[in-house]
């Protein structure tokens, strides 16, 4: 197995132009094509400790990041996301290339692994429990999730909790973790060894910037982990830092509300989501010092067994 | 008369005095209070009149007669509004 940090930056370059490249995150492969630098830089800065696979093996996922054709190609140049030849992203402007990169493959995986039960949640394990963070856009959770994952908790997923209807455990999706505006200045001064990719300006969500994971989850990635606690995370600027216990049937309504495919599994959907809620301790968690945050959460995990 | 729709399963998980209902036939998840639960429980078991149902939460829950009587309809209408049960002209087996 090779790592993509193998590759010299000519060799990444031609396996993208040529769409040789085949990316390993978590169960899934993507082979990605692109014509655009800031692509490989982006997979260079962010997913170095991650495994490639041959350039002919199979891949679940076909990434296609290519400039828009016609005049767009000199005026306000754009990047086009294809799969297939079906093209279901508005072209968004070169700069953006590695923030949708990140989408895209969101997209995919949100669409098609229906194998799993997909969360909007990050996910975060440490002695063997993982902790899973639901939470709608702006409530806090990237900023969180970045900080335990820079002491010392294993990331799972930034943004995506992938519960195996298998056997109901955590499947590790490690890629980086979103950061928006001022959370990006917040986690540079609390953990000043992060390795970020190029801030982006100007997206729908503002100013993104991505922290590389941290090799060590990623070289776990096929380490599942069983939940152990559920909580609902809120920043509030002030807040002293409280957790307050939600009901399991509450708990499991809420996870409802955050999951894209429940519906679409039925009722294996709803037995799968019905063990992990048995498994788990359901929370609301408002912080505001993320020191405290990552006290009580180490708090919550014990010492090693 | 009142009676689980028919045609459809219903998976559940109760925990402490809420209950998760998913519904088959309409692929919808509800959350259920105590009382629904009851009577949802005692329609599992086949049709029952308003008579019946009033019991099983006079059984439960430490209330009078008339309280029951006037809690019992808008508890069915909630049920019956989320497609879990109906009315039904059919006669206790």
């Amino acid at each position: 197995m090779s790592l993509l940090a193998s590759l010299t930056r000519a060799e990444l370059r031609r396996r993208l132009r040529e769409g040789e490249l085949v990316l390993r995150t978590g169960p899934f492969t993507t082979r990605i094509r692109s014509d655009i630098a800031l692509v490989g830089e982006g997979l260079a800065r962010l997913y170095a400790a991650h495994a490639i696979e041959d350039a002919d093996s199979f891949a679940d996922f076909q990434v296609n990041l290519l400039r828009s054709g016609g005049w767009r190609r000199w005026i306000r140049p754009q990047v086009l996301f294809d799969q297939g030849g079906d093209a279901p992203f508005t072209p968004l402007p070169l700069a953006q290339s590695q923030p949708m990169f990140e989408w895209v493959m969101n997209w995919c995986i949100s669409n098609h692994a229906h194998g799993y039960l997909i969360v909007h949640a990050a996910v975060l394990e440490k002695h063997g429990r993982a902790l899973i963070l639901p939470a709608p856009p702006g409530s806090g959770k990237s900023t969180l999730c970045a900080a335990l994952a820079m002491r010392g908790w294993r990331l799972l997923s930034d943004e995506l909790a992938l519960v195996r209807c298998t056997d109901g455990l955590l499947a590790p999706l490690v890629r980086p973790v979103s950061l928006k505006n001022a959370s990006l200045d917040v986690i540079r001064a609390f953990a000043p060894e992060a390795r970020f990719g190029l801030p982006v300006e100007g997206t729908i969500k503002g100013t993104i910037g991505h922290l590389a994971p941290p090799a060590a989850s990623v070289a776990r990635a096929d380490e599942p982990a069983r939940a152990a606690w559920v909580v609902f995370p809120r920043f509030e600027a002030g807040a002293a830092t409280s957790l307050t216990p939600v009901p399991k049937a509450r708990t499991f309504m809420r996870l409802i509300d955050n999951a894209f495919n429940y519906a679409l599994l039925g009722q294996r959907g709803f037995e799968v989501l019905a063990q992990l809620v048995d498994d788990c301790e359901g929370s609301d968690f408002v912080y505001s010092s993320l020191d405290e945050a990552i006290a009580l959460f180490d708090g919550l995990a014990g010492d090693a067994p | 008369m009142w009676q689980v729709t028919p045609g459809q399963t219903l998976a559940a998980r109760q925990w402490d005095d809420e209950l998760v209902v998913f519904n088959s036939l309409s692929g919808a998840t509800h959350l259920l209070g105590l009382g629904a639960t009851i009577l949802l429980g005692v329609l599992q078991n086949g049709p029952a009149d308003e008579t019946t149902l009033a019991a099983a939460l006079q059984d439960e829950f430490a209330l009078d007669a008339a309280e029951i009587g006037a809690e019992l309809p808008p508890m069915l209408a909630r049920l019956a509004k989320l497609e879990l049960i109906q009315s039904c002209p059919c006669s206790p087996a």
